[in-house]
């Protein structure tokens, strides 16, 4: 990850934060824990027994490949190449609400700020962020969101009455 | 009719705020238009030619007087004084400035009243039948359903970035009034054997430049599973589909490219996983949405009918606009009154704030408050006792808005085309005004009959050319304007495309081209009571390209 990303979670900003996306030049040095992506990972968790896996979802990778494995993975990161390519959101979804995960589940690439409510909602819990007005409201703890839903997510909700599809929350999840 | 309550109005306060929030940065340049158009247009503004322009949502067409008098007052203070109902059973503005669009919305919500996904690639305002809960052939309002589905969409935290715009429309008649085969989600609401509610559903329908006819996945869908199933489409959608080329990315192309049989079954099996989730509705909630849409209490008037034919012996207009715009309601001494926005050589849909007041003082006084825009760019007021119609056409005449030419040649659907739109290469507005004045006269309407033309300016075509009975498409060749006519199209419960008939016309020779059709049509019919669509369907295109291009012409 660039110098210019911060990790942000619902208690604010991380600065131990360890994980490194592994590329072709990239490698997680002494003290780093490596995300690889889906075909790598499912190629060397055959092979080991370890645990703690870091895992980087593409948006055309199907989300149930990693159904058999989810107690040796401890982070889940959705890619989002552009922001209007909606298939992360699914992919969350899915991921909390199909296969049951609950380790960390992160949004990485084109993070705006007036997605982020929307991703807390199905399901990420941490967002790798560079986008200056994003990192700035971020940091005022300044989310766009809608408490009012009309519609139950991968998230636990609170009903919000009236009827059932309806729930009610904070500015953000 | 659908009334907020606290929780609704809570949530389009905080959408408005939010999107003023979104407004403030772009201006300051916080945030890029790249960034703030998928935001903008999820709240219904779009860059058009000239300006921005607003489409603000009106669910399922259904509108009160209040309502309606906030339309006329948006249009008046924000606006030219004029506002445009679209096919998709919207109003546009096309002159808004977009500071001002932050309090437009603030000023809509006051009214109950949002433009939440106009636009943008995310769940469209929901459609439905304009004659919903008057029709005589209705088996159930469809519009509960709709609000249901309304409620559900708003706002989806998954379903916000699809690949693509995504349409549902609902029918409750068998009489398909809502084109729901060129939707990309058609429910068709209907009772099975045993008298329960459920819907067939169609997918992969749309126009555009793929034109396709949706395909039944569903004969019989029980009304509980309405939004487990739904999330079902909408989620194998938006995970498959195309997002490499966004003319191929609506449902309708991954129906075509992974066939109806694969996408049906990858949609069961999504449907099966999720069927009893939280999303599986409650009787009594469906219940009490249905209650909100319970028609008004229609007391008998049975002294109408003798008032009525009175009237029509006095009044000889009056006569053949009552024939030509009203329908039978299920009530026999009422009726279903089509407000005609198609003035003989006027735009297709535009309603001045002075007009739009007018249909709402008709509506409060005589109509039970009830009103409705059709797709086909109509103002309906679904429930009138015969015994008012004549006060209720007086009232519209003298605003020009008692044109009787319902489902006749010159209620003719058109887009905006390149008066205002950015995407059209032909200017659609003058050639439907020169259409209708070639055929305004009352009695050669009459004469022809039932005849849809639709026009539109672009392949996008938002003006439903391929289901008109004549479809009319703007096409640009070396730098001037062509129109390419289809024929035997249709967007009821017999849909069809139709079929590029040959080389285009100029726009001066268009009418002419359109004329010739007509003339074919009338030499040819069997009987007076054969529409030209049905005409069409027994001939085939031949006679009509004989007549347009001779003996030998080939088609190009």
């Amino acid at each position: 990850m660039d110098k210019m990303t911060k990790i942000w979670n619902q208690s604010g900003f991380l600065d131990n934060d360890t994980w490194v996306i592994e590329t072709e030049e990239v490698r997680a040095g002494e003290g780093e824990r490596a995300i690889v992506g889906l075909e790598t990972f499912l190629d060397t968790v055959e092979h080991s027994n370890e645990s703690g896996f870091g895992v980087l979802l593409r948006p055309a990778d199907d989300v149930a490949r990693l159904a058999p494995h989810l107690d040796r993975i401890a982070l889940v990161a959705i890619s989002f190449p552009a922001f209007s390519d909606g298939r992360g959101f699914s992919h969350a979804t899915l991921l909390r609400q199909r296969l049951g995960f609950t380790g960390e589940v992160r949004a990485v690439g084109d993070v705006l700020i007036d997605q982020v409510p929307l991703m807390l909602r199905t399901g990420f819990t941490s967002f790798a962020v560079s986008n200056p007005v994003a990192l700035a409201r971020l940091a005022e703890n300044r989310l766009p969101g809608i408490a009012e839903r009309y519609q139950p997510s991968a998230v636990p909700s609170t009903e919000a009455g009236g009827f059932s599809w309806r729930r009610i929350g904070g500015r953000g999840a | 009719m659908y009334r907020y309550d606290e929780f609704d109005h809570a949530f389009v306060s905080a959408r408005v705020e939010q999107f003023r929030d979104q407004v403030t940065r772009r201006l300051s340049g916080e945030i890029a238009e790249d960034a703030f158009r998928p935001l903008r247009l999820m709240n219904g503004v779009y860059l058009q030619l000239h300006a921005y322009m607003l489409r603000v949502a009106i669910p399922y067409g259904t509108l009160n007087s209040k309502q309606m008098r906030m339309l006329a007052h948006i249009a008046r203070r924000y606006d030219r004084g004029y506002g445009h109902f679209t096919t998709r059973q919207n109003i546009q503005y096309n002159w808004p400035k977009l500071s001002d669009t932050p309090d437009i919305l603030a000023e809509l919500a006051s009214v109950e009243m949002h433009a939440i996904q106009t636009s943008g690639n995310c769940i469209r305002n929901v459609t439905a039948d304009h004659f919903a809960g008057a029709a005589a052939d209705e088996v159930a309002d469809p519009r509960p359903y709709a609000e249901i589905l309304r409620q559900w969409s708003s706002v989806h935290p998954e379903f916000s970035f699809l690949p693509r715009k995504f349409k549902i429309a609902v029918t409750g008649a068998p009489r398909d009034r809502a084109a729901i085969q060129v939707h990309d989600i058609g429910l068709h609401l209907k009772k099975n054997e045993a008298g329960e509610l459920g819907f067939a559903v169609y997918v992969g329908g749309g126009q555009g430049r793929t034109p396709l006819v949706a395909k039944l996945i569903r004969d019989f869908l029980p009304e509980e599973d309405l939004l487990t199933y739904v999330t079902a489409i909408v989620r194998v959608y938006n995970l498959h589909g195309r997002r490499d080329n966004k003319y191929k990315a609506r449902i309708k192309i991954l129906v075509h490219e992974t066939g109806v049989e694969e996408v049906t079954r990858q949609v069961e099996a999504e449907f099966q996983q999720i069927r009893e989730s939280e999303l599986k509705l409650p009787e009594g909630d469906i219940r009490a949405i249905e209650t909100y849409f319970a028609p008004p209490a229609l007391p008998d008037r049975a002294d109408g009918w003798e008032a009525l034919a009175r009237a029509k012996k006095a009044d000889g207009a009056f006569a053949s606009w009552a024939a030509q715009n009203v329908q039978p309601h299920r009530h026999p001494d009422y009726g279903m009154v089509t407000i005609s926005l198609k003035p003989i050589g006027g735009t297709p849909g535009d309603a001045s704030d002075v007009q739009m007041e007018v249909v709402a003082d008709v509506a409060e006084r005589l109509a039970f408050d009830e009103i409705r825009v059709s797709h086909e760019q109509n103002l309906i007021l679904p429930h009138v006792a015969l015994g008012d119609l004549y006060a209720v056409y007086q009232a519209l005449e003298t605003s020009g808005l008692a044109t009787a030419n319902a489902g006749l040649i010159t209620d003719i659907i058109a887009c905006p085309g390149l008066d205002y739109c950015a995407l059209a290469n032909a200017r659609s507005i003058p050639v439907a005004q020169e259409i209708s004045t070639r055929f305004g006269s009352p009695e050669r309407q009459a004469e022809i009959g039932e005849l849809k033309i639709k026009i539109s300016g672009c392949i996008n075509a938002c003006g439903h050319h391929h289901v008109g009975h004549i479809g009319l498409l703007g096409v640009e060749k070396k730098g001037a304007e062509l129109y390419q006519i289809t024929l035997g199209g249709s967007g009821d419960e017999n849909t069809s495309i139709g079929e590029i008939i040959g080389r285009g016309f100029e726009p001066e020779r268009v009418t002419d081209a359109i004329e010739t059709i007509v003339d074919t049509y009338l030499g040819l019919r069997l009987e007076p009571k054969e529409t030209f669509i049905d005409a069409y369907r027994r001939v085939g295109p031949k006679p009509f390209k004989e007549a347009l291009y001779g003996q030998t012409a080939e088609a190009a």
